[in-house]
Formats: structure tokens, sequence, C-alpha cells
């Protein structure tokens, strides 16, 4: 009986906390009203960042022509997860242009690289009533519902990085287009080679998108072109961008292979992981591949005591800014995302957007950078 | 004669069982790959599982108290961001100091989870589960969604590179010092004696307390020491850094034949365990199974030796048994 | 009357305001409305409509609470829930691609999750020896693994026709739907745990094995229904995680068994088993839930959340001890 009235107690008062919670959370929600502007940029530490930038940031706006209307908006970006130096310089760049024209940043890293952790992040934003969503998905398609979602609260979405699906985005901001990464992977093993041998491929996580991506396509030009007859693509491993498993596979391929002469790493941390591995072990296997130049200032050098001769990448930091500048454009209704399009990203130059062949649009940044001996130490201290 | 005697010696003693399954897998790996059995690859296997392996021998001792961490990576991360970290922005550089370091933020972290393990009464999955989110989330914080590796920690790297003898020498001393201390010392015994009954422990006068707080002091004392060796093996400290791992070092210690609800085991069997799983990660890539089936292979091996292990059991108790009634 | 509310079967004693605002329900009660109190100052975006509209995910992973209240109160644990969700959903995709109707599909990924459960199961009770978590540790890799392979190099999968699932997560009114089969199963579970034989049982077990095996209780066989009902709602869980995904990868489900065991215990059940309950346990989801939920909308850093629920937990688990102490020094003093 008493335990009959614990529970009916217990139930009509969980009624009453959630009605309480809510009479006060309306309550609170008109009274801080005209404090939004000022609760939103406390917690994504734009607060004390907004005065500093506030004079540099002037003449950036200034020069912004389409940057002007972003004040007073709200613009979320969602990275991949936390704790990645990658994602950070994305932030940073998304930050500095955003502040810049005058707009507030809302950072969500995800704590981890999971599907259903940026869904959270998403639906946090969408109660938040931001403006602008930018997200770098973790997966295609697994966002679809959630940004669908977002778009009918009338709030704009662009992905970059790594793409959603079509449905579920206005337009993506490709790093660099996907036959270019591959096939200047490739001319990087055909010259590493000298056009003749066997090569490995030492990837991400077997789902990771754009990996994936780009190996198809370094296949698919292999299979199409003559002058890549010679090479002989050993076998695709996996470190899952754990550093320990990376070693492992890396060490996996050159005992197996003892012909290899070349391993492609289109992953920062399989890359970093392998040039170590190489590098002590003074193999004469060479590496190239995808990799962030803090991390790889060390292992790239000319001579056999370096073992990696040069290797690839774009500016994440831009990446970050052109995410920004799109967004503010679809926000401000220069753009809609349709193919044709174009729009002034502040001193970036013009872009225009693109058919990404998955009946959407894309914006691209540009070939990838070569970074080799001669400007390696210009860049290490930059990303 | 002679004969019989010795199958029963392999069946009665699990460490034989683990070294028979361990040269066996090692044969089958070299026949199908032949590359397997040479020096540098031994060496390899050594040194990426040597963090594995040392956490190993602490999970063995809090497993003897008839508990559980599952903090430790979560440890292993936060010391080897701080060093990281302290590394990044030069603030120390000298590798002794590094080791230092990392040992005593594990020490701290463990004791606290003794602490309130023992005085507290808290289950210790639960209380370690705690921790598990604080220490990862902690090294986030540390780190400043920033990583440390390459040039950063190029001094300390030094240490793990490949072809020195590092990481040998600590698998050494501390695989050396505690089978002394776990065998012969009154200490060794008092962490027995909790695991097999605290009761009757606390009877007999050993401060069962005390012995808690020292098994999960020692545990995080080695996920301190395994993060430092993390960062110099790797060259990397990231706050992700062996997420997840806290299971390959209990299935270790289970495949090595402790029992988790207390009181048995050995660090000879903890090695061998932990042996035979390096041993399956290293070996997979090498005969070709794909990358894509490598884990439900190797959750496959951990399950069947436990039931294995089980079967072996059942059968010494009843050939006990049958000698009884004899 | 042999059921008494608290955390533990005890015999009959009374229940005055006080000991009921002092039984641990009583406390998280009062600490769920404060927390609504501090939700609502802290964020203004935290009201009725976005709570709902948040909740889903949330909702489909309490799903897998209830039967993981069993296994806890029995002794056992079981962390393969993550990788049964993720197999499930998995499943699903496929299923539903193969041109399979919705009705078919619904019931295909309860059935992969109650396979699950069952295997988990089995080998629980053919080796009664072996601690369960070592189990579920092997058959969390070998679920995850599983679906790995059947995922092949793309490592995801999505619905062809997103129609048959979208019932799923539809909503009536503001309301989700899985809000009412959480509400449904919370009911059932929760009256099977306090008032019916089964759950006695599940009582006596986890308090004392030998002796409820003495006295009549089929040990066995009840470990194994546990089993197997949290594989089922792992299957469920995993069939609304694919209506809200459209599909499924090899990170579904990750981390999910640690986050419902958090419920668990922070609820009041104990891992060492025999004691807890399900209110307990339901009080101590909500609060978890909207805890994260109001967090998230002030943009707090990811990983501070899992700091503070980690802080959380451990307080909550060292109360009763601090409590028990206490009492048994004002014992030891009006002794003196």
């Amino acid at each position: 009986m008493k335990r009959k009235a614990l529970s009916v107690l217990l139930s009509a008062a969980m009624t009453a906390a959630l009605l309480s919670g809510c009479g006060g959370s309306t309550g609170a929600a008109s009274e801080a009203a005209p404090a939004t502007s000022e609760a939103a940029p406390a917690t994504s530490e734009a607060a004390p960042a907004a005065d500093t930038a506030s004079e540099s940031g002037a003449e950036a706006a200034a020069e912004a022509t389409s940057g002007a209307g972003a004040s007073g908006k709200t613009f979320a970006i969602v990275v991949k997860s936390a704790g990645n130096a990658y994602n950070t310089k994305e932030e940073e760049g998304f930050k500095e242009v955003i502040e810049a024209a005058g707009g507030t940043v809302v950072v969500k890293e995800p704590e981890a690289a999971t599907v259903d952790a940026q869904i959270t992040a998403i639906q946090s934003l969408i109660s938040q009533g931001v403006d602008s969503i930018s997200v770098a998905a973790n997966d295609e398609n697994a966002l679809q519902a959630t940004l669908e979602e977002a778009m009918a609260a009338g709030i704009k979405v662009n992905s970059f990085d790594s793409k959603t699906n079509a449905d579920s985005r206005m337009t993506f901001v490709n790093q660099a287009g996907t036959q270019e990464v591959g096939q200047t992977l490739l001319d990087a093993v055909y010259d590493l080679t000298g056009g003749e041998g066997q090569y490995a491929i030492l990837s991400a996580t077997s789902q990771a998108t754009n990996q994936n991506a780009w190996i198809d396509a370094m296949k698919s030009i292999a299979e199409g072109d003559s002058k890549y007859a010679n090479l002989e693509l050993v076998e695709v491993a996996y470190g899952d961008d754990e550093p320990q498993k990376s070693t492992d596979q890396t060490q996996a391929l050159l005992s197996k292979y003892p012909d290899l002469k070349v391993i492609c790493a289109p992953t920062t941390v399989g890359v970093s992981a392998a040039a170590k591995v190489l590098q002590d072990q003074g193999s004469s296997v060479k590496l190239t591949g995808l990799g962030l130049p803090s991390e790889m200032a060390e292992y790239i050098g000319a001579d056999d005591a370096h073992s990696c001769p040069y290797m690839f990448l774009w500016n994440p930091i831009d990446l970050g800014r052109l995410a920004a500048y799109s967004a503010i454009a679809l926000v401000n209704g220069d753009i809609t995302g349709a193919i044709g399009d174009s729009f002034t990203a502040g001193d970036m130059g013009d872009y225009t957007l693109t058919d990404a062949g998955d009946n959407g649009s894309e914006i691209i940044l540009g070939p990838p950078f070569k970074f080799d001996p001669d400007n390696i130490t210009e860049w290490k201290d930059v990303y | 004669m002679e004969q019989k005697s010795l199958i029963k010696k392999i069946t009665g003693s699990r460490e034989a069982l683990l070294f028979c399954i361990l040269i066996v897998l090692g044969i089958v790996v070299t026949v199908l790959n032949p590359t397997f059995f040479s020096p540098t690859n031994i060496a390899q296997i050594f040194r990426n599982n040597a963090i594995i392996m040392i956490m190993a021998v602490g999970m063995f001792c809090v497993m003897l108290t008839a508990g559980i961490d599952i903090s430790i990576t979560s440890t292993l991360a936060f010391s080897g961001m701080s060093i990281g970290m302290l590394q990044k922005h030069d603030i120390v550089q000298s590798t002794l100091l590094m080791f230092l370091i990392a040992m005593v933020i594990g020490c701290l972290a463990g004791f606290l989870n003794g602490l309130i393990i023992s005085k507290g009464k808290v289950a210790p999955i639960i209380c370690t589960m705690g921790f598990m989110y604080i220490w990862r989330g902690m090294a986030y914080v540390v780190g400043n969604s920033s990583w440390a590796s390459g040039e950063d920690v190029s001094q300390f790297a030094k240490f793990g590179k490949d072809g020195t003898v590092g990481p040998y020498i600590i698998l050494i001393i501390v695989y050396g010092l505690f089978f002394v201390l776990m065998k012969w010392t009154k200490f060794g015994r008092k962490i027995y004696a909790v695991g097999a009954n605290a009761e009757a422990a606390r009877v007999s006068g050993i401060n069962v307390d005390n012995v808690l707080i020292s098994a999960y002091t020692i545990m995080g004392l080695m996920a301190g020491l395994a993060g430092a060796l993390s960062v110099s093996i790797y060259a990397s400290a990231q706050p992700n850094m062996q997420y997840g791992k806290e299971m390959d070092v209990i299935a270790a210690c289970v495949i090595g034949g402790v029992s988790m609800s207390g009181g048995r085991g050995t660090i000879v069997g903890t090695f061998l365990g932990a042996l035979i799983l390096a041993i399956v990660a290293k070996a997979l890539p090498l005969v070709n199974v794909p990358s894509i089936a490598q884990n439900t292979v190797k959750g496959v091996i951990i399950l069947v030796v436990v039931i294995v292990n089980v079967v072996s059991q059942r059968m010494i108790d009843k050939q006990n048994l049958e000698r009884r009634e004899m | 009357m042999a059921g008494k509310s608290g955390r533990s079967i005890k015999a009959e004693q009374d229940v005055s305001f006080k000991k009921l605002i002092l039984s641990w329900e009583g406390v998280l009660f009062v600490l769920i409305i404060l927390l609504n109190i501090f939700n609502a100052s802290i964020s203004p975006s935290y009201t009725v409509t976005n709570i709902l509209r948040e909740m889903p995910k949330y909702l489909a992973e309490i799903l897998m609470m209830f039967p993981m209240a069993y296994i806890l109160v029995l002794g056992d644990i079981d962390i393969s829930v993550g990788s049964i969700v993720c197999l499930c959903a998995t499943m699903t995709c496929f299923i539903s691609n193969a041109g399979a109707p919705a009705i078919v599909t619904y019931i295909g990924c309860l059935v992969v999750g109650l396979i699950c459960g069952m295997v988990n199961g089995t080998v629980a009770t053919r080796f009664p020896e072996l601690p369960s978590m070592i189990i579920t540790l092997g058959t969390q890799i070998i679920y995850r693994g599983i679906a790995e392979i059947s995922l092949g190099s793309g490592g995801s999968v999505s619905f062809n026709d997103t129609k048959k699932i979208m019932p799923l997560s539809r909503k009536i009114g503001p309301v989700p739907v899985v809000l009412f089969v959480v509400i449904i199963a919370a009911v059932i579970f929760t009256v099977v745990l306090a008032k019916c034989t089964f759950g006695r049982e599940l009582y006596a077990i986890g308090s004392n094995k030998l002796s409820a095996f003495y006295a009549g209780v089929e040990v066995q066989k009840c470990r194994f229904i546990a089993y197997s009902l949290l594989g089922l709602m792992a299957g469920a869980c995993g069939l609304f995680l694919t209506a809200y995904m459209y599909g499924a990868n090899t990170t579904t489900g990750q981390g999910f068994e640690m986050e419902v065991i958090a419920m668990c215990v922070f609820g009041g059940i104990a891992t060492t088993g025999g004691k807890g309950n399900l209110i307990g346990a339901i009080i101590a989801g909500a609060i978890i839930v909207l805890l994260r939920i109001a967090l998230g909308q002030i943009n707090l850093n990811s990983q501070l959340i899992l700091v503070i629920i980690g802080a959380m937990l451990i307080i909550a688990v060292l109360i009763p001890g601090i409590q028990a102490n206490i009492k048994a020094r004002r014992k030891l003093k009006q002794a003196r």
C-alpha cells in the first residue's frame, strides 16, 4: 500500500517538476530575451575574443563585401570530434571570419567521432535557434533526418571537410576535388617509385568517407591510364587513425612485402605513425600522403635519413574560413545552394558553386598544397 | 609413467597450458607466414605491446583483490597528455622527470580510486567508471584541443625509438619486480589473502583497506608509466590515446588465468595472457586476415581461450574428485 | 507482502514522510526538481518542446536501461549491448533494403537482438564460472565485428526507402512515439521487477545465488531470460536509432553500455546484485538526460559534460557508504 502511495506521489511530483521546469523556463526565456546575445557568446568563449578582434576584425569586415550582414546572427560549426588538432584549425578559421563580420560563433565538438554524438549536438543547436550550421559529417547519410529538421526550422546548413548527402545540405565546401586528390597522390607514388613497383596504402578506418573516395579515385585513375600499368597496389591497410594500430599495420606491410617501394597514407594520424616507423627503422621504403606540417616536419627531407620526401594537404584554416564565408552568404541570401551561384569570400576571392556529382552543389577550396623540404620549416608553425 | 605425469603436469598447471597455446599459435603463424618468427618481429611484438603488458601487471594486482579498474586508459591519457603539454610548451625536457611526473599523476589517480573503493565501500567498476569519464575529460581539457607530437616530443621520443632498449628494460624491471613481490613478500601474500577472502583477512589482522588502496595505487602507477611510455614510443600525445584498450588489458589478465572473483592468478600467467593477445594482434595482418574481420577474430579468440580455461578447470576438478574417490 | 520500497528487500518497516525523503528515490526526486529549476535558469532554450525534440536518442537508450537493471540486480553485467544495437541497426537496414515490408523489418530487428541476447545468455548459463563481464566483453567485440564485416569497406548503410522506418520517428503532437514505448516498457518492467515472482527471484539470485538455488529458484533459467530480454530491448533501441539516422554504421551505439549502466547505478541499483529498484533508475535516467540536454544547450565543452557526469556518479555511490558510516558511528556512541 505504502509503496503505491510512494509511486503515486512520485509520478505526481514528476509531472509537477516538469511543469515547474517549463514554467520557469518560459519565464526565464522571456526575461532573458534581451540577454540572449550576451549569454550565447559567453559560452562559446567568443565574448572576450570579440573585443580584441574588433579592431583587426573591422578592417576584415570592411573588406568582406558580403560579410557586413553577419552581425547579430549566430553561426554554428560542428566538427568531427573533440581533441583533434586538424579540427581545431578549421574552427580557428571559421571563428576568425565570423567574428570579423560581427557574428557570433558556437563551436560544437562532439565527445566522440560518432554520428550519435553529432546528432545530439545538432539537435541542441536547433533548440538554440542558430542561423546556420556548418558540419563535417561523420557519416554521409546518417545526419539526414536531423539536418532536414534543422532546415525546416529555417536554419541554413552547409557541410565542409566531409560531406553529407545532397538532401541534407545546401552546399558542400570541399577541401579539394576528389579526383584531384587521387591524381595528386597517384602521381606522387609514380614519382617516388620511379614508375614501377609495389606500393601500399595505409588508410584511416574502413568507413572513413573521404579516405575511401580518394582511394577509389586513385584506383580508377590507375586502371584507366596505361602510364600507371607498372604500379602494383599490394594492399589497403586500415590503421583506424590510432597511432598504435597504424604502427602495427605499417610494420606488417614491411614484413609482408619485402619489395615494397612506397607507402601512401592519406590520413594525418596514419602518415605520422608510418613516418616514424620508417624513419626509426631506416627503411628504404618512402612515404607520401596527406599530413599536418607541424606533425610531419621531423620526417620530411630529401635524403635517406628522412622517410617522407614530400606530402600534401590543404590549409584547414582556409577551409574553416571558406565554410564561414559560405555560411554568411547562405544566411544573407546571397546564395541558395544552387549550382552556378557565386559569392565573394572576403580576401579569398570569388567562388562559384559547382556540381558535386551527387545532385548537390559544392565549393572547391583549391588544389592540395605540396609540402617539401624547402617550405616545411615555414609551414610547420602555421598548422 | 613419466609421460603420464607430464600430461598431468601440463593439464594441471594453467601456465603450462597457456604456454602450449602460445607455442601452437606461434607455429601456426610461422607456417602461414615465415617472416613472423624473426628477431625484429619478436622485438616489435614486445615493444608495441609494452603498454598493455605493463598495465596488465597493475590489473593483475587489482583483480587479485576481486576488483577491476576500467579507468586506466583514461589515467594513461591524462598523464600522457600532461607530459606531452609540458614538452610542447617547453616547460620540462628531462626524460627522467617526464616519467616521474607521469607516474606521480598515475599514482594519485590510483590512490583516489583505492580510497573511494575501500573507505567508501563503492563497487570498483562503478567508481572507476566515474573516473574513466573524469580523467578522459581532463585529458581533453589539459590538451586544450591540441596534440603534442613529432617535434614537440622528439627529445622524449628518443627513449622509445625503434631499436633502443628503453621499453624492454622497463618491461623486464616491472615483471621481475612484481614476480618477486607477489611470490615471496608479505605484501604479495596479503593481496592474495584479501582477494581470496576479505573477511578472513581482516580477522587475521590484515588491514584490508590499506591493501586495497595500495593495489589501486599500483594500478595507477602502471597506468601513468604506460602513459609516458606510450608518448615516447609513438611520439605523440592525443587525448583519445589508447581509447578502449582497458578491455584488452582485462582480457589479457583473464586469458592469463587471473580470476575476476579474486585470489587466483599468477604474474607469469598474466604475462602469457598479454603475450597471446599481442601475438594475435601482430599475426592477424601477417596471415592475411582481411583487416575488416580482425576484430571479430580477436573476439572469438578471447572467448574461446576463456572457455577452454573453464573446461580444463572442470577437468582438473573432476580428476581431483576421482582421485579422492579412489 | 514481500516486496518493499527502498534499495533492498527488507522486512516491513514504517514509511514515514521523513523516511520517504531520505530514501534514495526521495533524494533523486528532490534533485530532479532542483535540476529543472537550475536548467531553466542557465539555458533560455530549455523548453518542453525543445526537450521533447532532443530526447528521442536518449529515450532509445533508456529502453535498454530496464532490462539492464534486471541484469545488475542479478549481480551480472552486460557490456555488449552497444554492439548489439549496432548489429541490429545494421541488419534492419539490410532487411529493409532487401525489400521486406515494414513490419518484417521491425520484427527482424527485434529477432536479431533477441538472438544476440540469447547467445550471451547461453554462454553465461552454460559456463556459470565465467564472469559475465568477460563473456560480454568477448561478444561485444564479436557483434560489432560481424556488423563491420557485413557493412564492408563503406562502413555504413542507409535505407533505400525511408518511408518504412518513418512511423517510428513520428510525433504525436510534440510527443515522439518512442516516449510512449518507453512509458509502456517502464510500467511493465517496473511492475514485473517489484511485484511478480520473476522479479522477486531476480532479487533472490542477486542476494545469494546458492540459497536461491536451494529455495527452488531456477537460477540459470532466470539469468537466461534476463539476458534475452536485454538483447530484445537492445534490438528495440537499434530500431528506433535507425529511424532517426536513416541507416547505421560501425560506430552506432558505441559507448551506450556504460551510459546505460551509469543510469542504473545512479538510480541506486548496486552492481553487486540484489539491491535497487526501477523507480530510482527511471528518475536517475531522467536526471542524466535532462542535465545533458541543458548543458548541451549552453554549449559546454562535451568532455566537461562527461567529467560532470562522472563526478555525479561517484558522489552518488559514495553517499550510501557515508550514510552507513555515520549511522554506525552514532550507534557506537549510543552503545557507549
